[in-house]
């Protein structure tokens, strides 16, 4: 019944190809939301996706096995001091515009 | 008892079928993530998807970035973006309109954008083995201990290591500095 789906763990391609489905899926969240906070959670599923790339590419080429690891702990690590910033920012905003909708945010236009 | 090498009636082997069962999960919450109304269950569903995407992680024969995963994504940032929306939510939000009004042209170009990054990925010699080089139920490739992860991270990658650790150090004062509540009266 799903005899042609046999395999698809143990090909690079459908890792990649679901790791850009899921950037896609967070660049899509991140221009489409109002909300600071949605905004910021879409960013996070784009790191999460690029993440997923490189630990493919790590388990499937044989150069770069360890490494990948690495770069991911790194890129998470990174993603955290993002995630802690940019919640910092939205919550400084949020004590002076009273709202967390970013298309309220119109001090800079005015 | 053995299990049979591939499941009867669908006719796939077990790992394909725990990969498509993770991959589901993620792109099915990560999908709820960016439109679901209400933001408090857009935060668990974003830690569903953190949670499949670290199975995912150990199928691919990472099991040290699946326990990372785990303890920095659903144990520390999850919980920071669910106090955040905690502390800015107001009554009427989850009410209020929740896309942009060009949220048809942002959903056309990520469709776009997803179409041509898969086109890439199956156009492209990646020169890939042909299989997965280690997953956690099989044996590590020669040469190598049993994750590499740790000769990596200390002995070539020991600089970069370092640096991040001054970024969180740097993204932690900024991030006191930024969100504390300012007293009147001085500057």
């Amino acid at each position: 019944m799903l005899a042609f789906l046999d395999g698809i763990s143990r090909s690079l391609d459908a890792y990649l190809v679901i790791a850009g489905i899921m950037f896609a899926v967070g660049s899509f969240g991140f221009l489409a939301r109002r909300n600071a906070i949605s905004m910021l959670m879409s960013i996070e599923l784009m790191l999460n996706a690029v993440n997923l790339a490189i630990i493919g590419f790590g388990a499937f080429i044989p150069a770069l096995h360890p490494d990948a690891s690495v770069i991911a702990l790194i890129v998470m690590a990174a993603a955290a001091a993002e995630a802690t910033i940019g919640l910092a920012i939205v919550i400084a905003i949020f004590r002076n515009r009273k709202t967390p909708l970013v298309d309220e945010y119109d001090a800079m236009r005015q | 008892m053995t299990l049979p090498e591939t499941i009867p009636l669908l006719g796939i082997g077990w790992d394909d079928l725990l990969f498509l069962a993770l991959t589901g999960v993620m792109l099915g919450s990560a999908l709820l993530v960016v439109t679901m109304r209400d933001i408090i269950r857009c935060g668990l569903a974003m830690i569903v998807s953190f949670g499949a995407l670290a199975g995912l992680y150990v199928l691919a024969g990472a099991p040290f970035v699946a326990g990372a995963q785990v303890l920095v994504y659903i144990g520390a940032i999850s919980v920071l973006i669910l106090f955040a929306i905690m502390l800015t939510q107001t009554k009427d939000a989850p009410g209020a309109l929740v896309f942009q009004t060009q949220a048809i042209p942002a959903a056309i170009a990520a469709l776009v954008m997803a179409l041509i990054l898969a086109i890439t990925v199956v156009a492209t010699d990646w020169s890939a083995v042909a299989d997965r080089m280690w997953t956690f139920t099989g044996k590590a490739p020669a040469g190598r201990d049993e994750l590499g992860v740790a000769e990596s991270l200390f002995q070539d990658y020991v600089l970069p290591f370092e640096v991040v650790s001054v970024l969180l150090l740097a993204a932690v004062v900024g991030g006191v500095f930024i969100a504390k509540r300012e007293r009147r009266g001085d500057a």
